[in-house]
């Protein structure tokens, strides 16, 4: 590392030798032992008064979640009676394979491969929470550290495409899938391409090979807050572009990143649009979708039973992975970067 | 440190590759069935029907049963219908061969060329029209063509709650829409306000949804009946609108009735009527099922009336329709026809009554928009449920059908049911008077269908 | 070491960069090769519906046309001159526009109050990091659902909060003054990605500048002001364009909760008629789709102004640490 980045480069907190080594996943979770952040950590009595200013604020947070998870544990009848106390309990979620018709549980539902479709949920999500957020680094990182004729206003253009409201492009976009589908039907026979186009799940995630929009920008921000003198310095310890990239730029925006994974794979998670208008097999379904299916199956207006009990347990069954999955990648935000990209 | 960067790109990298191999064996599934299905002959190609209860179940299977019977196949997905999913297919020429869709869309996309009149298939497949309800058929009709074909009939009953009533000291006898003076007396007397809060409901007048029952109970439609001309602001209209309105401002006010009524919890154990919420309101038949699963309720089922006392009721419901552009539309004939016969229909009711009966829970009849279907069905199979007022409901509700209006089908009905709902909504908000709103949403009403037709 | 050797000939001397012409060159090349992913999405998926929502916006697109019926005429202006004569594409305007200048400084203020008391937390952070997190994870059409619940004037949760102080709540959903404030309420509540945001951007902030200034006397006032504010104003900046750019397209949530699932669809209130939900109503419940085009192409062009006006008048609050000079 050359001393002349030294003065600049963002150092953990004077002293504080990553310590959440010494905790374990709870510790972390409660967030102990993180890099004092944003100023000094408050004292104890600071401290007290601000836990019990959040906690109650968290009253109005939690409030929707617990009504939504109890809710779930109610039979039929009761399931808008507003009570975070269920005054009868009822488990909706697994049961019986073949029940009477009207009393199936969640995953026992005929024609309804919930499991199948989490699945498709993950990965599609995964997939596409981890493309999203590499292709928009790259590109982040050329309008950050570049300068080159026409970036001002390829910069406008990229901002641009977040401007138009979807609802008028949704069916040209469509559009473009279709003749993709044909194209690689008539090409795949001989190539051994898959079917890509409208009902497969590639309209899902291969978008995001390209990066989007507001992860450009957002990446943009970030890496533009990255010290100069790391980069240069880099430079003259002989790294190509591509390996100032991957060494300095990405380590070092990393909770950027984390923040781009997850809202992508949240906004994948609950994309119900999508899905809707380009799937069509059941087996290809996501989540969302499949909740959709069960309240067109299930709910009282299509000839349903109203069976909300059911309704409230697949919502439960969305949302509740992602709760876990951001208490998990939560500590990424106040992880010390100290530790983090440093090149020897 | 870098390792665990890489770590979690390592981890990363094979979910990545997980679900590769996911869409791989995910798209494979249905290519292979749709390889088999080429050999036996066409595919009977399905969109937009939801519900799958035991009722719709029974009914598929005798029709796919057909299909299959003759060599071909079906690919029916759950899904309810979505305008824009099936705008994307419109516009990919994927168009499906028979769709089933809400009665009030079958104007909108008959008028644009969307949908095939169905008067060859009725022809080829010997369906008999008068079997069918007159007013679900007259929603489905567009400029004299026949576009659909209806499944159910939800038809608007009033139902009185007679221990309001009574706690009330209203006869409940006087809960009903010919004499509106009555009608409005039993409303101030029902109805509980505590500290400028509602806290029960006289006479709900289900505004806006329903002012178009209203407006039939003075003798006028809101539209002529070819639908190419509005007719919200006549005198008629603006005496509905004001009088429903009036039952509203009773309570002291839309905002303090809404918010009240926006609590209800409908389908519920502890429902409006049940829970006592609620004096009277007319309503959809389907909530007949709900107050019968529900904790105890003391109602009476009643005509909606016209001022001289004739019954009216009001209709709504599903239908069948085959797009322009089906590629087997006689296939599609077939399945309505299998769909709908009443064979059909007594078939599922026998299934289900024996189903209720296996569960102890009471079979309150089906309502198709088949008089024939209809009358089978109570006639063979229902059973009084020995509850006074579930069996009066019932047979109200059997004989209803025969006073239904619908509202004709215009070629902008979406935006002609915009205007009024706006209208009554601006009336509602206190922001004009029924006059005034009415007026503006005839102009808003008759300028989209001039646009449109 | 070669840093030693190497420091005299790397540092970024002005005035020598422009003759390093081959050197600029292949900056100009790399660059354009990492933009290439997005050129080569933008112009495979993007650009042709953009110029295609262009041209139906001059036609009379519709049910017929899309499935090929009929041809698409071109009519030139009339969808724009059609604008300006439906008084609902002002109200809806309006709306939306003051629903956005509610939100957008009230959700960056309670975002970056919550990230900073959550950065120096010293227990429980991670606890309420998820938990103010929780709303955004909560589907936008339950958030529908759930304004029409906690706002209702009667029974709702807000008021009878409000009642416990002595204040007489509103009819928040029925009342036309009271539907926007609840909306800007509800959208507040889903401050959670924004004060992530804002989490990422303060752990980024040099610990050392506190102590420099702390050691120069300052409180935490003046080291919020001359620190931290600076240093994450990248991120402020972004919220400020991203959020502003979002309220102008409120959609999902005002929709359910006013116009779908969560009503009836009945009673559609004029004060909740946000521009996108207009637009999608023209779209795809009217079928007038070139007159929707027209409509998102205006909404595109006020985007537009507004975002250029923003970034000149942010350009001289923002602080790059990496920027070029």
């Amino acid at each position: 590392m050359s001393a002349g980045a030294q003065p600049n480069f963002p150092t953990g907190g004077a002293g504080v030798a990553s310590p959440r080594v010494a905790h374990g996943p709870i510790g972390r979770f409660l967030g102990r032992g993180a890099r004092e952040q944003g100023g000094p950590r408050f004292s104890g009595v600071k401290n007290v008064f601000f836990v019990l200013l959040l906690a109650g604020i968290s009253v109005l947070a939690l409030y929707p979640f617990i009504w939504l998870l109890t809710a779930s544990l109610k039979p039929q009848g009761d399931v808008f009676d507003n009570r975070l106390i269920p005054r009868e309990w009822q488990w909706n979620y697994t049961g019986d394979p073949t029940p009477v018709p009207g009393d199936e549980k969640l995953f026992a539902l005929p024609d309804t491969p919930v499991l199948s479709w989490m699945w498709n949920s993950v990965w599609i999500g995964l997939l596409a929470a981890v493309l999203v957020a590499l292709s928009s680094a790259i590109v982040a990182f050329a309008f950050a550290y570049f300068r080159f004729p026409g970036r001002n206003a390829l910069f406008a253009l990229i901002l641009a495409t977040m401007m138009l409201p979807g609802a008028v492009t949704m069916i040209p976009v469509y559009l473009i899938w279709n003749e993709i589908g044909k194209a690689t039907g008539e090409l795949g026979r001989l190539a051994f391409l898959p079917d890509i186009g409208v009902n497969t799940q590639y309209p899902l995630w291969v978008p995001n090979l390209f990066g989007s929009a507001f992860y450009i920008f957002l990446l943009r921000q970030f890496f533009l807050g990255i010290p100069r003198d790391l980069f240069e310095a880099a430079r003259i310890d002989g790294d190509g572009y591509f390996s100032m990239f991957r060494r300095i730029a990405l380590p070092l925006a990393k909770p950027a990143l984390i923040v781009v994974f997850i809202f992508e794979l949240q906004a994948k998670w609950f994309d119900l649009m999508t899905p809707l208008i380009y799937l069509r097999d059941t087996a290809l379904y996501t989540l969302p979708l499949g909740l959709k299916t069960i309240l067109d199956a299930q709910g009282a207006g299509g000839g349903g039973e109203g069976r909300w009990e059911i309704i409230m347990a697949g919502t439960v069954v969305t949302v509740l992975p992602m709760v876990v999955l951001f208490a998990i990648f939560q500590r990424y935000f106040i992880e010390g970067i100290a530790t983090q990209g440093r090149k020897g | 440190m870098l390792s665990r960067w890489r770590k979690t790109g390592l981890v990363l990298a094979v979910a990545a590759l997980c679900g590769v191999v996911g869409t791989s064996i995910a798209s494979a599934q249905p290519a292979q069935s749709a390889g088999v299905e080429a050999v036996q002959g066409h595919t009977l190609n399905i969109y937009g029907l939801g519900g799958r209860d035991d009722v719709a179940q029974g009914r598929l299977d005798i029709a796919n049963a057909l299909i299959r019977s003759l060599g071909h196949s079906v690919n029916n997905p759950v899904g309810g219908f979505n305008d824009q999913a099936f705008l994307a297919r419109l516009a990919a020429r994927d168009i499906p061969d028979l769709v089933h869709m809400g009665r009030g869309s079958i104007g909108t996309y008959a008028a644009r060329g969307a949908l095939v009149p169905l008067a060859n298939c009725l022809r080829s497949e010997r369906i008999d029209r008068t079997q069918y309800r007159k007013a679900a058929l007259s929603e489905v009709t567009y400029k004299g063509q026949l576009y659909g074909l209806p499944e159910f009939t939800n038809q608007i009953t009033l139902i009185v709650n007679n221990n309001v009533a009574r706690d009330a000291g209203v006869n409940p006898a006087d809960i009903q829409t010919t004499n509106l003076v009555k009608l409005r007396q039993a409303n101030k007397k029902m109805l509980r306000t505590n500290d400028g809060r509602v806290t029960r409901i006289g006479v709900d007048p289900k505004l806006p949804e329903f002012f178009p029952l209203w407006v039939k109970r003075y003798g006028a439609n809101l539209i002529s009946q070819d639908g190419l001309r509005a007719q919200l602001n006549t005198r008629q209209a603006v005496a509905a609108l004001s009088y429903a309105v009036s039952l509203i401002n009773d309570h002291g006010g839309w905002n303090r009735f809404k918010a009240y009524r926006d609590t209800f919890d409908y389908f519920g154990r502890i429902n409006p009527m049940s829970g006592n919420q609620m004096g009277a309101t007319p309503f959809e038949s389907f909530w007949y099922n709900v107050l019968a699963e529900g904790a105890p309720v003391d109602i009476t089922a009643k005509f909606w009336t016209n001022q001289k006392g004739g019954p009216i009721t009001m209709l709504s419901g599903n239908a069948w329709a085959i797009p322009r552009g089906s590629k087997n539309p006689g296939l599609a004939c077939k399945y309505i026809k299998a769909l709908q016969a009443d064979s059909s229909w007594l078939k599922v009711a026998k299934d289900r009554f024996d189903l209720r009966k296996r569960q102890g829970r009471a079979f309150t009849g089906l309502y198709t928009a088949k008089t024939s279907a209809d009358v089978k069905i109570y006639e063979d199979i229902y059973q009084p449920m020995g509850n006074r007022d579930f069996d009066n409901a019932v047979s109200l509700l059997v004989r209803a059908p025969r006073y239904a209006f619908a509202i004709p089908l215009s070629p902008a009905s979406t935006e002609f049911r915009q205007a009024w709902l706006d209208a009554v909504n601006r009336v509602l908000e206190g922001r004009q008077t029924p006059r005034q709103a009415l007026n503006q949403a005839q102009r808003e009403a008759q300028a989209a269908i001039n646009k449109a037709k | 070491m070669a840093s030693a050797a190497s420091t005299e000939t790397a540092g970024p001397p002005r005035g020598a960069r422009r003759s390093w012409s081959t050197f600029r060159e292949r900056e100009t090349w790399t660059a354009y090769l990492f933009i290439l992913p997005w050129v080569f999405g933008f112009l495979a998926l993007t650009a042709g519906p953009m110029v295609a929502s262009l041209y139906f916006s001059l036609t009379d697109y519709g049910v017929q046309q899309i499935a090929g019926f009929e041809k698409t005429t071109f009519i030139g202006t009339e969808n724009y001159r059609e604008l300006l004569n439906d008084p609902k594409i002002a109200t809806s305007l309006k709306n939306t526009f003051v629903y956005t200048l509610m939100t957008v400084p009230a959700k960056m203020m309670v975002a970056l109050g919550l990230a900073m008391i959550l950065a120096r937390l010293a227990y429980a952070a991670g606890f309420f990091r998820t938990v103010f997190y929780l709303p955004d994870i909560t589907p936008p059409v339950a958030i529908g659902i759930l304004i029409l619940a906690l706002f209702n004037g009667s029974v709702g949760v807000v008021n009878k909060a409000l009642g416990f102080i002595g204040i007489p709540g509103p009819f928040w959903t029925t009342d036309p003054n009271w539907i926007k404030p609840s909306l800007a309420i509800m959208s507040v509540w889903t401050v959670g990605g924004t004060m992530v945001i804002y989490l990422a951007a303060l752990k980024a902030v040099p610990q050392h500048l506190y102590e420099a200034a702390s050691m120069d006397g300052a409180g935490p006032w003046r080291r919020f002001f001359n620190v931290t504010l600076p240093m994450i104003s990248p991120a402020l900046f972004f919220t400020f364009i991203v959020l502003t750019i979002a309220g102008l397209q409120t959609f999902t949530e005002v929709f359910t909760a006013y116009f779908g699932a969560g009503s009836t669809g009945a009673e559609a209130p004029d004060a909740a008629l946000m521009n996108v939900v207009y637009l999608f109503r023209q779209a795809f419940e009217f079928f007038n789709m070139g007159f929707a085009s027209a409509m998102a192409w205006l909404l595109f062009a006020i985007i537009m102004v507004i975002t250029a006006i923003q970034f000149v008048v942010s350009r001289r609050f923002v602080f790059y640490q990496g920027e070029k000079r």
